[in-house]
């Protein structure tokens, strides 16, 4: 079954170009968000990243700065 | 589910914690992908959601033969079954809204097929994720990843559809993908889906 014709992108960056945003930014302006497990987020995760995992998330965006340029991954 | 609720500068890095772990940008730019435009009518919407249904059913199926574990393997069989409900719940919404009635065969072949045309195949999906399909937990926490773009569809649905029937069809639908994610999210954590 072909299925991916209704899907559309959304902004992806590299890892460089993560690290040059939260240089760029005062401290605490980008939120880091994980949205894996918490078992993986134990076994490590990005210094500083917010754990909500991703079945939760619709019920915790309360959680987070709509104004904060966010990095999920 | 973030950019459509007031989210406007949202990051997917490309790769995951990966890419960062091993320092290297891998993985292609549109990996972070969101399902559909806020402009669907209820009709595209279940053609969409019965094509990701049979699309998920696809990715289990193949899945459930790739992986090792028998847990894993009943897990995700079990998970395939529910999206054939799942198709058959959609098909007959599809019919009380439009009033064409189809059988789910009859509709896969003459409405949803060609309305997905020139999509992706389900290995060519994959492909985008830069998953490591024989890691366990990789292909697990795709599937997770999956059925929450699943939700996201119906909860958007069903915030825009007008009609009563429709809403609580999309509603239920909608809380049988968060049943899906709370087991694939606890078989992460702990091996085993909730008593």
């Amino acid at each position: 079954m072909k299925w991916l014709q209704f899907f559309t992108p959304a902004s992806s960056i590299t890892w460089k170009e993560a690290n040059e945003l939260i240089a760029q930014s005062p401290e605490d302006e980008v939120c880091l968000l994980d949205v894996r497990q918490p078992s993986e987020y134990k076994g490590g995760h990005m210094p500083g990243a917010k754990l909500i995992p991703v079945g939760e998330l619709d019920g915790r965006l309360s959680e987070l700065d709509k104004e904060k340029p966010l990095i999920v991954y | 589910m973030l950019a459509g609720k007031g989210f406007t500068k949202v990051f997917n890095l490309s790769g995951g914690i990966k890419a960062w772990h091993n320092k290297v940008a891998v993985g292609p730019e549109d990996v972070g992908l969101r399902l559909f435009t806020d402009d669907a009518s209820p009709e595209e919407t279940i053609i969409v959601g019965f094509g990701l249904e049979a699309g998920l059913r696809d990715f289990y199926l193949s899945m459930e033969k790739r992986v090792a574990t028998k847990a894993t393997k009943e897990l995700f069989k079990k998970l395939a079954s529910i999206e054939i409900i799942h198709q058959e719940r959609l098909v007959d919404l599809y019919g009380e809204m439009t009033g064409k009635h189809f059988s789910p065969a009859d509709f896969a072949e003459k409405i949803a097929t060609p309305a997905m045309e020139g999509g992706l195949t389900t290995e060519e999906y994959l492909g985008l994720y830069d998953t490591d399909l024989e890691s366990e937990t990789e292909v697990l926490g795709l599937a997770l990843g999956i059925e929450v773009q699943a939700l996201d569809l119906y909860l958007r649905a069903a915030r825009r559809s007008s009609a009563e029937g429709a809403k609580k069809v999309l509603h239920r639908i909608a809380e049988e993908e968060r049943s899906h994610i709370a087991s694939l999210g606890h078989f992460i954590d702990h091996g085993r889906v909730p008593a």
